[in-house]
């Protein structure tokens, strides 16, 4: 009886297992194949599920024609630059907010949960009329200076909760032993705030890689756009066929689904253990 | 002196951080205000005035707002619903090992990361009422006769939205919610099975009651962060058709790209912060104020 009952589970549990699965999967693969489906086999009835030859023609027009090799370099560039400025400074204030005591730190650490919470496309009025006056519109490091803010207080707030987790005795005995603080901090710290590092720089990273409503209208000329605002912009380009639609939906998801593949365990770690207690 | 030297070490740590955010956060926050009440266009950029609560009155008395309005609190509302429920069903299936469970949970978390708006136009071609693939698979199982127009027909452009939001949640939630239930110790477990609790008993009386601190911070912050979450929608429909998928945040941009009027939009922005404000003062006291969760 008890047997027969666990058989039942580990078969629901099976099949529970395969539905998210499928669920996860099928749309990833779905819009692969329609990426290397040759063009007239994209808008057939009934549909083909499975193309008669793999054609790489979508790719070929995404990357020739369309450009999409310098949006892929523009995109990487403001995504890795904003994300490594931010992943530092945001190191250096996390790690007094963890390990200092002075006056005022509480309502410092609640004013940045508070400014985490604001939402990119709230800020892109005022940063757009101050960046103009700036002349940073149209600007790669306009938008990187935009992405280096949006991250800054989650960051320090990702890097605060790492460090706290990093016994400070280790430190302690360093400085005993005639480290200065940034000493202590660079050799005996930080060596141990790597995942802390991977998952401050994951978050980050993704978070840059696809934002696009500043960026759509921040960057306005052609040579200047990111991943998101190239396949933006080919929504309203009419002739846009929907297999270099996809190539390009493929192409702008794999960087993220590299990172996340990598860092998985320390992203699971930073979101889980973001909380923080008084 | 050691005291100052300290507090010098202090302020220079925190120097870049916080100025990046007063300068990037704080000032367009404030400036956003202002720009609220005035007139700045693309057109009048040269001649910005104050122009009192005018942006406000014409946002409140468009009849398209209390719509709007409501759209929001259904797109939050279903959205947070079943991303929980189905986030916390894998998280269960997922709570006991079993070999390959790091690859299985890599494969199934996998959207968190990806980007909204890719994915809302990856889903709008699966949905796509002609030679989307959910329509034919619905058609070959004989569920429907004909495709259904997913993202062309208001009545269905919502519920499309909506489900390719919850499809991209799921796995924030499982990861929240795995991390919860990891952190129940097993010998909770055995002492009720000693005790002959069944299965179902372990699930209400144990697993739910224990997670449901993280359960309940998890879902009021997420309802923010949903609410601010226009790229699905952006990239399925934009708000449309006719609006019927028109919430705030979309009608904020919307508002920016296609009307070119900055101040009005700065007045929705507004909005949406005071009622942001108003949201966390309550989540604050709801979970006990020493408790902050991202």
């Amino acid at each position: 009886m008890s047997r027969m009952k666990k058989n039942t589970f580990g078969v629901l549990r099976g099949l529970g297992l395969a539905f998210y699965l499928i669920l996860a999967l099928f749309p990833l693969v779905w819009i692969f194949i329609t990426s290397i489906k040759p063009p007239d086999e994209i808008y057939t009835f009934p549909i083909k599920y499975w193309p008669s030859r793999i054609s790489w023609e979508s790719y070929e027009y995404l990357f020739g024609f369309a450009n999409f090799g310098k949006y892929f370099g523009n995109s990487m560039l403001v995504s890795m630059s904003a994300s490594i400025i931010s992943t530092l400074i945001a190191l250096l204030s996390g790690y007094v907010l963890a390990r200092t005591k002075f006056r005022g730190k509480t309502p410092l650490i609640i004013f940045l949960f508070f400014v985490q919470m604001i939402p990119a496309y709230l800020l892109m009025i005022p940063q757009y009329s101050m960046f103009a006056h700036l002349k940073l519109i149209n600007k790669l490091w306009g938008i990187i200076l935009v992405y280096i803010g949006l991250g800054a207080a989650f960051s320090t707030i990702m890097a605060r909760s790492f460090f706290m987790r990093i016994p400070e005795s280790l430190e302690e005995s360093a400085l005993i032993d005639g480290c200065t603080r940034l000493k202590a901090l660079f050799k005996v710290t930080l060596p141990l705030m790597l995942p802390g590092v991977a998952a401050i720089f994951s978050f980050s990273f993704v978070q840059n890689w696809n934002e696009i409503f500043t960026a759509a209208l921040f960057l306005n000329s052609d040579s200047k756009m990111t991943v998101p605002v190239a396949l933006y912009s080919f929504v309203s380009k009419a002739g846009i066929q929907w297999n270099v639609m996809a190539a390009g939906i493929v192409i702008s998801l794999i960087p993220t689904i590299i990172v996340f593949a990598f860092a998985q365990k320390y992203i699971v770690a930073g979101l889980t253990s973001g909380s923080v207690k008084e | 002196m050691k005291n100052r030297k300290k507090g010098w070490f202090i302020f220079w740590m925190l120097l870049p951080v916080f100025s990046v955010i007063g300068f990037l956060s704080i000032y367009p926050t404030i400036k956003g205000i202002i720009l609220a009440f005035q007139n700045y266009t693309v057109f009048t950029f040269n001649r910005i005035k104050f122009i009192g609560w005018d942006n406000f009155e014409e946002i409140i008395m468009d009849p398209d707002f209390l719509p709007i309005v409501w759209n929001t609190v259904v797109w939050i509302v279903v959205s947070v619903f079943f991303q929980l429920i189905l986030g916390l069903g894998l998280a269960l299936l997922l709570r006991k090992p079993f070999k390959g469970r790091g690859v299985y949970s890599g494969l199934v978390f996998y959207p968190w990361a990806l980007s909204g708006f890719a994915i809302g136009l990856l889903w709008s071609w699966l949905l796509n009422g002609q030679f989307g693939i959910v329509n034919d698979i619905l058609i070959k199982m004989n569920l429907i006769q004909e495709g259904i127009q997913f993202l062309s027909e208001p009545n269905m452009a919502m519920f499309s939205v909506l489900l390719v939001n919850i499809w991209y949640g799921i796995p924030f939630f499982a990861i929240m919610s795995l991390a919860a239930l990891q952190s129940i110790p097993e010998t909770v477990y055995e002492a009720a099975e000693i005790d002959g609790a069944n299965a179902w008993n372990k699930l209400f009386k144990i697993t739910l009651p224990y997670i449901r601190p993280t359960i309940v911070s998890t879902v009021l912050v997420r309802s923010i962060w949903i609410m601010n979450f226009p790229d699905v929608i952006y990239g399925m429909t934009r708000g449309g058709p006719a609006k019927s998928t028109e919430i705030l945040s979309t009608h904020m941009i919307n508002i920016i790209y296609y009307e070119n009027d900055y101040s009005k939009a700065s007045a929705v922005g507004v909005i949406i912060t005071v009622f942001l404000l108003l949201y966390t003062v309550l989540y604050l006291k709801f979970s006990g104020s020493k408790e902050v969760e991202i």
